[in-house]
């Protein structure tokens, strides 16, 4: 048995699935009774309420649809970056994947993002399953490469999709919060279901080193030498005000938030989103 | 501020050490790729500032470290500036100067006192506009203002002496100055050479002064100038007896010197005599540095007195290379006895009998408190312990120079005199006798002769004993400890306590070849009772002799009280010389110097090189800087406190 995909808001599907649609429907869910009204189809009719009420009444049922993710990959230079183990690039393309399988299975379209200074590649949403082979196929060649242009990709696609959709994003999200926060209000305001997966590598939140470094910026070579004791406290000081921007503008904005170090199992990761998104 | 090992300041360019290894760590920096640029230059430019002062700091403290731990290792003496300027101007200054025979010691071709008075003048210019300056010479221990510190060259009371110094009874002026004067913080500056014989640490006046410096409302600083320059070779020679003998028809003096000298030498000690202007040269040998010389000077039929001296050649130390004595005309020398036992009194009136052979006079007890003892040099005592009267003329005859030998009473006698009384009588057991195997054979009655010869005093027996109880120098004694020949020393006599009696019930003392010498010495030694002339300590005359006008005759212009050499007044010669106490070599340590102090503030300072400045050793100073930069470089590298860091799996919706 497999968890799927929901959607935490209604989604605008082109054909019948299991997520819930903001229009009334034919499904098997009883949604309300409303009074008719001339025009209404009289076979909506509930007869056995006008026997005894001696009123018409119109019985609705839920609509159900499926829903269209788009993924969106954050393929910036900072993305590459791992001080041991696995890129953050790397641990994304792990969850990109396994929420495209499970989410084609489910019948419902997914689409793929690659984001540079621009977008590198986009893939529209597909429901067919040959779809995910392209998808994989994709995400086997994205490779780290300068800096992001997560911000105005970001608007763009908040104008391209037309129709309510779940939007993930997977970044480091290494860029200025104020214009971030006003992507994730533009997509909020589209009524898209916006999820941040905001990766992190262990090494840029623990910052020890004991000796002097020159640290050389993965997206422009721009190269810094300092001591990293001496500036440890500060550094931290500047991550952690960041985080806790990002924390608080994903909440203003009702986007869902995930902090992962990539040391982590993403399978653990991956399986409290879904469930956290089930149980919505 | 100078430096016992200063040629350990060519490492100082390690000092440069802790840059140089900063900088190359710098450059040993690996590149390292980093995705979070942003907050990283953000950070460097926040804390920059903040960064470059604490590893400014962190280096100053390290490069201090180094400094200090080379100037620690060069063993720093701290000079005027450093040791006394820095210290606030006391209200007063009392400048406590020894001016004893030793502090005349040269090294370098300066004295010790002339060191001493150099560095204190150094050290007293800085203070002379602020502080009223005393000084106190031990000498003649007279508080004596100074309007100058340059003033300290050019007075009297700075010059050399032949004296002792009392180092407490210097601080005791001190104290009482103090007080008189109402004086307010008040430093009091010692200079002196740390004798021992000075410093006299086991008095128990130090308990009392330190008492009462202490109890002072005023704050009382104690600085010590301790001036420990090495000695060059110095020998010094004193006269410890002078007796003049009378022969057939000629007499001649028996002199006992005791020369020393600091460094062993194999080679002879050259000592020059003068006789009464005749002089003479000769040789004393010894391999050791100390050696008690016997000497005889024959006065032919020369029935007047004379003087003369023995010299030592120049030295280190010019004031104690010559000793100096007067020698008086042949006088007759006469005993008393007063004896109770008539068999013991025979032998004690032949034994006493003078240089005619006449027996010692016999008086009997009841008539001594009005017996005539003017011509008297010895009296025999075998009675029960004097009182009243008779006790008091005793006790003056010993004052005077007399010697009093007192034998047992035969019985139990309650009686005290000078503390002193007979105990129970003791026989020995059946076919056993009481024998004597050691005895002081260096000075006394029972010393051995002039040719080395001991008295056969092993081979006397004693089958009865009358024991000695009370405060006494006990110079011979029984095999069981208890005393056979105890003495008491009264002003300039001295008086014997015999334990047994020339009785052939009690010992075989009769025979007469213990007992004989041993009367004829201490008749010899009451003699200097009639003596007109007199030997004595420079410094330490009677009240009635300074009194007296004295003109000096070995060398004109020199003054009694503080100089050695022979003396006249009218008909009385006198010859001073300085305390034997000045010849001796113990010095006392620093840190039992100051433990004399107790919780007096004390300072000392030790002088060693010739021409230095007044310097103490300061290198704790040095050692304690080098460990308060070590903590706080310590501090500064220590990791601060590990800020909340930021970590995965937070959500927000």
């Amino acid at each position: 048995m497999h968890l799927p995909l929901s959607a935490r808001f209604p989604m605008e599907g082109t054909v019948s699935g299991h997520h819930k649609s903001p229009h009334r429907g034919s499904s098997v869910e009883f949604a309300e009774y409303r009074n008719y009204v001339p025009g209404d189809d009289i076979r909506r009719l509930d007869w056995r309420v006008f026997g005894r009420t001696d009123r018409f009444y119109l019985k609705e049922f839920e609509a159900e649809t499926n829903l269209r993710c788009y993924f969106v990959l954050d393929c910036s230079g900072s993305m590459g970056f791992s001080k041991a183990g696995q890129s953050k690039l790397e641990y994304a393309k792990k969850i990109i994947a396994t929420l495209a399988y499970l989410t084609i299975h489910e019948g419902d379209a997914i689409g793929l993002i690659c984001v540079g200074e621009k977008a590198l590649i986009e893939i529209p949403p597909r429901r067919n399953p040959a779809h995910l082979k392209l998808i994989l196929d994709t995400l086997l060649n994205a490779k780290p490469h300068g800096e992001t242009g997560l911000v105005p990709v970001m608007h763009d696609l908040a104008e391209k999709i037309r129709r309510r959709a779940v939007v993930i994003v997977l970044s480091d999200f290494f860029c200025e919060p104020a214009p971030l926060m006003s992507c994730f209000q533009h997509l909020r305001f589209q009524k898209h279901d916006l999820a941040l997966f905001h990766l992190l590598d262990r090494a840029e939140v623990m910052f020890q080193f004991d000796r002097p470094m020159r640290f050389v910026d993965m997206e422009n070579n721009f190269s810094l030498v300092t001591e990293p004791a001496g500036i440890r406290d500060e550094y931290l000081r500047q991550l952690n005000l960041f985080l806790e921007q990002m924390r608080a503008g994903a909440h203003e904005f009702g986007v869902e938030y995930r902090r992962v170090i990539t040391d982590e199992n993403y399978e653990k990761a991956l399986g409290s989103f879904l469930v956290e998104r089930a149980q919505a | 501020m100078t430096f016992l090992h200063p040629i350990l300041f060519w490492a100082l360019p390690l000092i440069f050490l802790p840059i140089i290894i900063h900088f190359l760590n710098r450059l040993r920096h690996r590149p390292q790729p980093w995705a979070a640029m942003r907050f990283l230059i953000s950070a460097t430019r926040n804390s920059a500032s903040h960064t470059r002062l604490r590893q400014f700091l962190i280096l100053f403290f390290r490069v201090i470290c180094v400094l200090m731990l080379i100037a620690f290792m060069a063993r720093p003496l701290a000079g005027g500036w450093l040791g006394w300027a820095l210290s606030p101007a006391p209200d007063a200054i009392l400048i406590l100067l020894d001016r004893s025979a030793s502090m005349e010691m040269q090294s370098g071709g300066i004295t010790r006192r002339e060191q001493a008075i150099k560095l204190l003048t150094e050290a007293a210019s800085q203070f002379e506009q602020s502080s009223h300056l005393v000084l106190i010479d031990s000498a003649t221990r007279q508080p004596q203002d100074l309007a100058h510190s340059a003033d300290l060259a050019r007075l009297s009371v700075t010059q050399p002496t032949d004296t002792t110094a009392d180092i407490p009874a210097m601080l005791h002026t001190a104290f009482n100055w103090l007080i008189e004067n109402r004086a307010g913080a008040a430093e009091i500056w010692i200079a002196s050479d740390s004798q021992r014989s000075n410093w006299l640490p086991e008095d128990p006046r130090w308990k009392n002064l330190v008492a009462q410096l202490t109890s002072l409302t005023q704050r009382v600083r104690v600085r010590y100038l301790a001036l420990s320059l090495e000695p060059e070779a110095n020998g010094s020679v004193a006269l410890k007896e002078l007796i003049r003998r009378q022969g057939a028809g000629k007499s001649e003096l028996q002199f006992l010197l005791d020369i020393q000298r600091n460094r062993n030498s194999a080679a002879p000690i050259p000592i020059a005599m003068n006789l009464d202007g005749t002089k003479s040269q000769m040789e004393a040998a010894t391999e050791g540095q100390s050696l008690r010389w016997r000497q005889r000077a024959d006065l032919g039929t020369h029935p007047a007195g004379g003087w003369g001296a023995f010299q030592l050649p120049a030295d280190s130390n010019l004031r104690d290379n010559t000793a100096y004595f007067v020698y008086g005309p042949d006088i007759p020398m006469r005993a008393a006895s007063v004896c109770a036992d008539p068999e013991s009194a025979r032998c004690l009136q032949f034994a006493c009998s003078d240089r005619s052979a006449h027996p010692a006079e016999a008086v009997p007890a009841a008539e001594f408190a009005s017996a005539k003892l003017d011509d008297l040099s010895l009296i025999v005592w075998q009675e029960a312990l004097p009182t009243g009267p008779g006790a008091e003329r005793l006790r003056t005859f010993a004052e005077e120079g007399g010697v009093i030998v007192f034998f047992p009473p035969a019985h139990l006698d309650a009686q005290r005199f000078n503390a002193v009384s007979w105990g129970e009588l003791q026989d020995a057991e059946a076919d056993k006798a009481f024998r004597i195997l050691r005895w002081d054979e260096d000075q006394g009655p029972l010393a051995r002769s002039d040719e080395r010869f001991s008295l056969p005093l092993s081979q006397v027996t004693f089958v009865r004993r009358q024991q000695i109880t009370g405060p006494k120098t006990v110079l011979a004694a029984f095999e069981d400890g208890s005393a056979f020949l105890a003495r008491q020393i009264v002003g300039r006599g001295e008086i014997y306590f015999c334990a047994s009696l020339p009785n052939g019930d009690w010992s075989t003392l009769s025979d007469g070849t213990v007992l004989v010498p041993m009367m004829q010495r201490s008749l010899q030694t009451g003699a200097r009772r009639l003596q007109q002339v007199t030997i004595a300590d420079c410094g330490e005359l009677s009240a009635a002799d300074r009194t007296r006008q004295w003109e000096s005759v070995d060398a004109p212009g020199k003054d009694i009280r503080f100089q050695a050499g022979v003396y006249r007044s009218g008909e009385r010669f006198m010859a001073v010389n300085r305390p034997a106490a000045e010849d001796e070599p113990e010095t006392l340590e620093m840190s039992d110097t100051q433990k004399l102090f107790g919780s007096l503030p004390f300072q000392p300072f030790q002088e060693r090189a010739a021409a230095g400045p007044l310097q103490g050793e300061v290198w704790r100073m040095f050692l304690f800087a080098m460990l308060l930069f070590l903590i706080g470089e310590g501090i500064l590298i220590l990791p601060s406190r590990k800020p909340p860091t930021p970590i995965g799996g937070r959500t927000a919706s």
